[in-house]
């Protein structure tokens, strides 16, 4: 019974659009988002496949080849170890495609789990967990992160999890403005007077209006996890050395020798600012795409 | 951009020729000292704040924040530096020879029996005003006394530091006898120009000493203001005591009005205050960023001495495998030094200089003076080194955990390096990344290594040897030779500094010969000054750490700053 | 509406407690405790004074009573003393707060006069050159890190022009010109970074508000397009916004850290930094309190806000 009026009463997002028809939309639609996305696969790819592509580890040090401008036999130079620029950069790659996705996602699945359910829910729950996550908040992200890499060391799963509970938890509350928007809509009061179940209603009705924003927070997140990285090396908290990160090579060498190296700054913050530039600019497009609303507007 | 720049370098190097020729006079000196004006000093501490005020804390950075206002008994003869025509350059971290001491607070001191010392202190000596604290008045034997058993009595005092003192007192205003159970060859650095000997006033005893506000001393500047972790500003006391005698006359010092310590935590921002005016020293340089100064600022003027604080692979010796002297002159012999100084520091370290400094003259021996088995250990032989770990039971390596700090950026390229050397002897380092406070609890509490990558100061002749002596707390790699101990305990006895620096000599060659570190080269670092900086070469510490007299005799030529646009 | 306000301010006392206590216990569970670090400040000492330095820290008393006593005082306005300096833990706060302030409120300023005009037009103008543009720009300031960015505007200029920011802090009341030109470049920086964020988000729920039926009623009506904009649209827009505003709030309350040091500016986050590194417990504990209340303060404005943007949100 429930089902058939469910259908009936059709919520606004229905969405029906099939791979190939994503595409074309998307390279002839969105030619920046298309753009953003070939950039997001090549940065996937030399993350997945740094090891194959690598022309030499990314710890090789030979201090006689130091300081070497691009050339030839090293295309992105030499830092001041004598290490190949290069393959040091795939391997920062390879760091933050890890880094960035698992975090980000981890953060959002946070997000939507503590967002959705205390904006929907309301009341005294609501209450409950907002002072909890008001609590969580207030702790300066740099005591926690001390805390955890003085106590564990420095290493990837630990940074993983810490930034996946910092993003996940303070996302949560920008998701929950977003559902106490959603559920004083007209659809959702009706879907609850015909005794629809609050499962039901969750998964059908608030999270797929909830999904624009998921996905900007999400593709938003995985830039910022990557940019945190980067901050958090320069504090000395990173992922610690000879660890290639983006982060840290720009820190690090990058910061040390920008007069006689500008290659060791360039190579790492150009890459840092593009693939964090495609990954957003995707993200917008994937959104706008997804939206049926938008499908008829130009 | 490029116009401007050229233009405004074309003009000022115009400016500064005129001028030169204008007053006739080149080098350091140029003419009659000025008064007044401000010095923004970023210090070789640049990046760490006043960790406190008050003496009895016996924290070692003490002289060199508070040493502006609290005076010793002794310190620096700055007329037999270099730029005076002496041979001294003054850049040790807490040494002074013997032939450069002068007495600060005391007028003069003799040996009255082997055991006991009379200080005749200065007269007219005299403590500020300070509202809430004291009154101006003379400083007398009672301070100095107070000052003592002060320290004395301090919970944080280091347990040995005064056991060969019996007694100190006051025989009447100007006189201080000091009582000794034996003799110790650092009784002038344990109180005298070394940390822990600062004279402050009685009135300590009933205020907050550790309150910044409270801290009233006779030296030649006066603290005005603290912002933790930013700046210290001092101003000038203009009750000062002491006169520098520049050409013919003596002047009464300080000459500046002001004198402002940067605390600059970013390197970069270090350099750029430097190159804009708004620093007219910066003490500590490192040799990779020297050229670009030059080149965006030429008309800084430069020195260069040795580090201080030199980076050793430190091996515990209690545990295996680093029990065993042939794997750790092994490790030795597995790393290129010589490689590290041409090409890791360009050139710019000393292959061997720990732990006696080259400018430690009677107790430096070159290493072409030393034994074959010394010489050895700093030629890059990895062969041999392989041989040694297969006679001492690894014939395929070992691997072992060694810690080091993300802290320092040293480490972060150091510790990769010698570890790729160690590798290709079949040693591998497994690398442990530490936040600076676990690493150093990790020494004092006994938990760190077996290897362990540490920054240790190259202090003064005898406390670099103390690191060896059993139960120290900075001997990381605890080593433990009674038969050292022993050593080190007779020259502390021996009266004759000849004597002494033999002995040493000999301890030397033996501690390097059992490798308990991984000896590293240490890097030469540079001091940049503005030519507006007078009466100044680079001397760094006329103490232990402590650079208060230095400042005390510069002057600033505030017109020269003016004619170069700053 | 009074009662809600009312049950949040009571609310809030436990919280802090609460947390307090969680970060009381946990920065003294850190590896390396603070006499450790005293102990190794000392060059040689063969005994052990670690004793003695405790009892006089005041850290040999179990942790319990160490927290109640310090909870105690706290109440009373006395949050402790430096373990290293002994400078009372509030005249810390009372100084670095005012700075830590300012930039947050500039940065702010920046961050929302770049991003609500970009963010509003951008929806408007979906999809024209100027809407790439706007976005593209924001994005890419999005993926420059903070502390690049502030190294490069540090260094460069005093290269180029020999000029670079004051590096002497003095109070906006005592010398205001000098204190903007130390505080407004470091402010622009974190306020573009911060605008990025903003901007995209309010692009975004303006794209989903001009959607909306009452909007479609407000065109039908005749409506001209700057009413429709921002009287209708903008104001539903805003509410997300005005979460994140929220959001950044405690990066620029406690920690604004990497632009701190680069500008030598002293702020909150470095005195955060260096108390942590030094285990300093009262200093940590104290500017948390601090930070933790304004954060709490501002969250609460940023919930009661919702309520006047949005009509269909009523508290209970």
């Amino acid at each position: 019974m429930s089902d058939i009026a469910a259908e009936t009463l059709q919520p606004p997002y229905r969405n029906r659009g099939a791979a190939g028809d994503f595409l074309v939309r998307l390279f002839r639609g969105k030619p920046l988002g298309a753009a953003g996305a070939v950039v997001v696969l090549v940065f996937l790819v030399c993350g997945v496949f740094a090891e194959a592509l690598a022309p030499y580890g990314f710890n090789a040090i030979n201090p006689a080849d130091r300081m070497q401008a691009p050339s030839a036999a090293h295309p992105l130079g030499t830092d001041n170890l004598g290490r190949d620029m290069l393959s040091r950069m795939l391997y920062g790659a390879q760091f933050s495609v890890i880094i960035g996705l698992s975090a980000a996602g981890l953060a959002t699945v946070l997000s939507i789990l503590i967002g959705v359910t205390t904006g929907y829910l309301g009341g005294r729950f609501d209450m409950l967990v907002q002072r909890m996550v008001d609590a969580w908040m207030t702790f300066p992200a740099l005591v926690i992160l001390i805390v955890v890499v003085s106590v564990v060391g420095p290493g990837v799963p630990q940074i993983i999890v810490v930034l996946a509970l910092l993003y996940g938890i303070a996302g949560s509350r920008i998701l929950r403005g977003n559902v106490v928007s959603i559920r004083e809509n007209m659809y959702v009061h009706a879907a609850q007077s015909i005794g629809a179940g609050t499962q039901r209603i969750l998964w059908r009705h608030i999270l797929p209006n909830v999904m624009p924003a998921v996905i900007v927070l999400f593709t938003t997140r995985v830039g910022a996890v990557i940019l945190a990285e980067a901050s958090l090396s320069f504090l000395g908290l990173g992922v610690p050395p000879p660890a290639p990160t983006w982060g840290g090579l720009l820190s690090g060498s990058g910061r040390a020798y920008m007069h006689q190296g500008p290659w060791l700054a360039l190579a790492p913050g150009l890459a840092l600012t593009i693939v964090v530039f495609a990954i957003n600019v995707f993200g917008d497009a994937l959104r706008d795409l997804l939206d049926p609303r938008m499908r008829g507007s130009r | 951009m490029l116009c401007i720049r050229s233009v405004a370098l074309a003009l000022r190097a115009t400016l500064l020729t005129s001028l030169v020729f204008g007053c006739g006079a080149a080098g350091a000196q140029s003419g009659k000292p000025q008064y007044g004006g401000t010095l923004e000093v970023g210090t070789v501490f640049v990046t760490l704040s006043a960790l406190s005020w008050d003496p009895q804390d016996w924290n070692w950075k003490t002289n060199h924040d508070a040493g502006m206002f609290f005076e010793q008994l002794f310190a620096a003869d700055l007329d037999k530096s270099v730029r005076k025509g002496g041979k001294y350059r003054f850049v040790w971290d807490a040494w002074l020879p013997s032939d450069a001491i002068r007495g600060e607070l005391a007028e003069r001191w003799e040996w009255k029996n082997p055991l006991t010392l009379v200080v005749t202190l200065r007269k007219g000596v005299m403590f500020p005003d300070k509202p809430g604290v004291m009154k101006s008045r003379e400083l007398t034997a009672e301070d100095v006394v107070f000052s003592y058993e002060r320290l004395d009595q301090s919970p944080k005092k280091i347990p040995t530091w005064f056991d060969h003192v019996a007694k100190v007192e006051a025989r009447d205003r100007y006189t201080v006898l000091f009582t000794f159970k034996e003799y110790n060859a650092e009784w002038d650095y344990r109180f005298g120009w070394g940390f822990y000997s600062a004279i402050v006033p009685k009135e300590m005893a009933g205020v907050d000493a550790k309150n910044w506000r409270n801290a009233a001393g006779s030296g030649p500047f006066q603290l005005a203001d603290f912002v933790q972790g930013n700046s210290q500003s001092y101003v000038k006391n203009p009750n000062y005591w002491d006169t520098e005698k520049i050409g013919a006359t003596a002047y009464k010092i300080p000459f500046v009005d002001k004198l402002v310590y940067r605390i600059i935590k970013d390197e970069a921002t270090q350099h750029t205050a430097l190159r804009t005016g708004k620093l007219d020293i910066l003490e500590s340089i490192r040799w990779s960023a020297v050229d670009q100064l030059k080149r965006s600022a030429p008309q800084l003027k430069w020195s260069r001495w040795l580090t201080t604080t030199g980076q050793f692979l430190v091996m515990r010796t209690d545990r295996k495998p680093f029990d065993d002297v042939r794997v750790r002159r092994a490790l030795n012999m597995a790393v290129d030094k010589q490689e590290i100084v041409k090409s890791y520091y360009g050139g710019n370290a000393e292959l061997f200089s720990y732990p006696m400094r080259p400018d430690w003259p009677g107790y430096y021996e070159p290493l072409e003076k030393m034994p074959a088995s010394v010489k050895e250990l700093f030629v890059y032989n990895p062969e041999k080194a392989k041989k040694l770990l297969a006679e001492a039971g690894y014939p395929n390596g070992f691997s072992f955990k060694a810690q080091f700090t993300t802290a320092s950026p040293d480490h972060a390229d150091l510790v990769p390096l010698v570890a790729g050397y160690l590798e290709k002897v079949g040693v591998k380092m497994e690398l442990q990344p530490m936040e600076y406070g676990a690493f150093l609890s990790a020494m004092t509490t006994r938990t760190h290594g077996p290897g362990y990558f540490m920054p240790r100061g190259h202090t003064n002749p005898t406390a670099g040897m103390r690191s060896f002596v059993t139960g120290q707390t900075w001997n990381p790699a605890i080593w433990s030779d009674p038969a050292y101990d022993r050593k080190m305990d007779e020259v502390y006895l021996t009266r004759d500094e000849g004597k002494r620096q033999k002995m040493l000599k000999e301890m030397v060659v033996e501690i390097l010969d059992q490798a308990p570190y991984v000896w590293l080269p240490t890097p030469y670092v540079y001091t940049a000054w503005w030519p507006w900086v007078q009466n100044y070469d680079g001397e760094l510490r006329a103490g232990s750490v402590r650079p208060g007299p230095i400042y005390a005799r510069i002057w600033v030529d505030q017109e020269m700053k003016k004619k170069m646009g700053f | 509406m009074q009662a809600y306000i009312a049950r949040r301010l009571l609310a809030l006392v436990p919280t802090l407690f609460f947390a307090s206590l969680i970060v009381f216990v946990s920065v003294r569970l850190i590896p390396g405790s603070v006499i450790d670090l005293m102990l190794s400040q000392n060059d040689i000492g063969t005994g052990n004074s670690r004793a003695a330095i405790e009892a006089a820290l005041g850290l040999d008393r179990p942790v319990h009573e160490q927290y109640l006593r310090w909870a105690g005082a706290a109440l009373q306005g006395d949050l402790g003393r430096s373990l290293w300096t002994s400078t009372p833990v509030t005249e810390q706060l009372a100084a670095r707060l005012p700075v830590t302030l300012e930039l947050g409120v500039l940065a702010l300023a920046v961050g929302l006069i770049v991003a609500l005009p970009i963010g509003v037009y951008s929806a408007i103008r979906q999809d024209t050159a100027g809407d790439y543009l706007a976005r593209s720009f924001s994005i890419l300031m999005l993926g420059i890190p903070s502390f690049w960015l502030g190294t490069l505007v540090m260094v460069f200029p005093s290269i180029w022009w020999g000029w670079s920011p004051e590096i002497d802090y003095v109070p906006l009341t005592r010398d205001p010109l000098k204190n903007l030109s130390q505080m407004i470049l470091p402010a622009v920086i974190l306020g573009t970074s911060l605008s990025a964020v903003t901007m995209r988000f309010t692009r975004t729920m303006m794209l989903e508000v001009l959607r909306q039926d009452y909007i479609r009623t407000a065109w039908a009506k005749g409506l001209g397009e700057r009413l429709v904009v921002i009287r209708h649209a903008l104001r539903n827009a805003l509410i997300p916004v005005v979460t994140l505003i929220g959001l950044q709030a405690p990066i620029l309350i406690g920690g604004a850290v990497i632009i701190e040091q680069i500008f030598v500016i002293p702020g909150m986050g470095l005195l955060l930094l260096e108390a942590v590194g030094q285990r300093d417990y009262p200093i940590i504990t104290g500017v948390f309190l601090v930070v933790g209340l304004c954060v709490m303060l501002i969250n609460l404005l940023v919930d009661l806000s919702y309520g006047m943007l949005d009509p269909k949100v009523r508290y209970r």
